[in-house]
């Protein structure tokens, strides 16, 4: 029980941001649906682009975040 | 007048510079790519029917094009419009201050992946540069965030060491917001910020597309300000449930605000792509449509030319045996 603390939040302690906490809240209400509207749904969350850091003006080898809408 | 047009035509096909040192020779010059031997005696029109046949071909697929971009211009309008009301609340509580001085700041530039879009990302590319000297300076920091191809083609020839983080392929499935929030998380776990700045092409109708910037502060920046009054200030006039700190909120608030301003951005971007490349596409069907008139009426030209100069041949032939 931190109490001397500011009193965190148990998913910012983690280390999670809010927005994955509430990406993870959306899907858990997003498996919660029945089946037409689930596949639907499921579309919705498609995660897919390529990221590539930059060091000193040139560009180190690129990740890709594909798929699973979680960090 | 009509060496003027060939001119003209000469330049608008493209076609390596040929001297225009006598009409008949400059005519066949241009129309059949080459003399024959002994100087041009046979005008050939195939180059001009094969001309005539690219530029419809190429008239048909930027047709093709217009279509498909104003297909789906239409759904992403819908849902661009729709997600206006995201960011609205939050501009409502915490006002809009892009003129903070702050020392560090990220220029998100959000461009396109796929070209033949008209001038959109070089607009993009061009308030995100007079924005970085902008707020520029000493002891100051600026940062880019390039989301796209294009942008990033434009941003490294001059400032790639200021290119901190470069995003491509977002647009391969249809964009949703848990895709964006992932790629607003990612932003802000690699970045040290004071300040956000977003600019991309706010979608005004069809043929108008406005660049715009959306400033978004840290929370510490949202303190700092609030001590000079304005809409910051009164945030104190809240009364915080739930036992969070007002810290607590303005973190989780600073966060949600970049997700959502960044999803209605990229929204925005890709509607005022689609629209860009309608018209780019659109002008070029109809340039492509006159330089086909212009062909055809060469082609005639020339047909009619050596149509005429066999007459001629054939009818001084047979009066030098006659005569």
């Amino acid at each position: 029980m931190a109490s001397t603390a500011a009193a965190v939040p148990f998913w910012r302690a983690a280390g999670m941001t809010y927005i994955t906490y509430s990406n993870i809240c959306a899907s858990l209400v997003r498996g919660c649906l029945k089946e037409p509207y689930r596949s639907e749904a499921v579309s919705r969350e498609k995660v897919h682009f390529i990221v590539s850091k930059w060091a000193d003006g040139k560009p180190e080898k690129p990740s890709i975040r594909s798929d699973s809408p979680e960090a | 007048m009509a060496m003027a047009a060939l001119r003209r035509e000469g330049r608008r096909l493209l076609l390596s510079p040929v001297s225009y040192n006598s009409p008949v020779a400059a005519r066949s010059a241009i129309l059949s790519d080459e003399l024959g031997p002994m100087g041009a005696r046979s005008v050939s029109t195939q180059a001009v029917r094969n001309r005539m046949k690219s530029v419809k071909n190429i008239q048909k697929i930027t047709k093709a094009m217009k279509m498909v971009a104003a297909s789906k211009l239409r759904a992403v309008q819908v849902r661009t419009e729709n997600s206006r009301g995201i960011w609205q609340p939050f501009t409502a509580l915490l006002g809009d201050n892009p003129s903070v001085d702050v020392k560090k700041n990220v220029i998100v530039a959000i461009t396109s992946d796929k070209g033949l879009c008209g001038g959109i990302n070089s607009t993009s590319v061009k308030v995100s540069k007079a924005l970085y000297k902008l707020t520029s300076g000493p002891e100051k920091e600026t940062k880019y965030v390039v989301l796209g191809e294009k942008g990033k083609v434009q941003l490294v020839r001059d400032s790639k060491n200021s290119i901190e983080m470069n995003i491509t392929e977002l647009q391969k499935n249809p964009l949703n917001y848990t895709q964006v929030s992932v790629l607003a998380d990612d932003i802000l776990k690699n970045m040290e910020y004071d300040a956000l700045r977003i600019i991309y092409n706010k979608f005004q109708s069809v043929v108008s597309f406005l660049p715009t910037v959306s400033t978004i502060l840290s929370p510490e920046t949202v303190e700092k300000e609030s001590e000079a009054g304005g809409k910051l200030g009164s945030l104190d006039f809240y009364e915080i449930e739930g036992g969070d700190t007002k810290a607590e909120v303005l973190q989780n608030l600073a966060e949600f605000q970049f997700s959502c301003v960044l999803f209605n951005a990229v929204l925005e971007n890709a509607c005022s792509e689609l629209g860009a490349r309608m018209s780019a596409m659109d002008s070029s069907s109809r340039n492509a449509g006159e330089m086909l008139d212009r062909l055809t009426l060469t082609y005639n030209r020339t047909r009619q030319a050596s149509i005429t100069t066999e007459l001629i041949e054939i009818i001084s032939g047979a009066s030098a045996l006659t005569g």
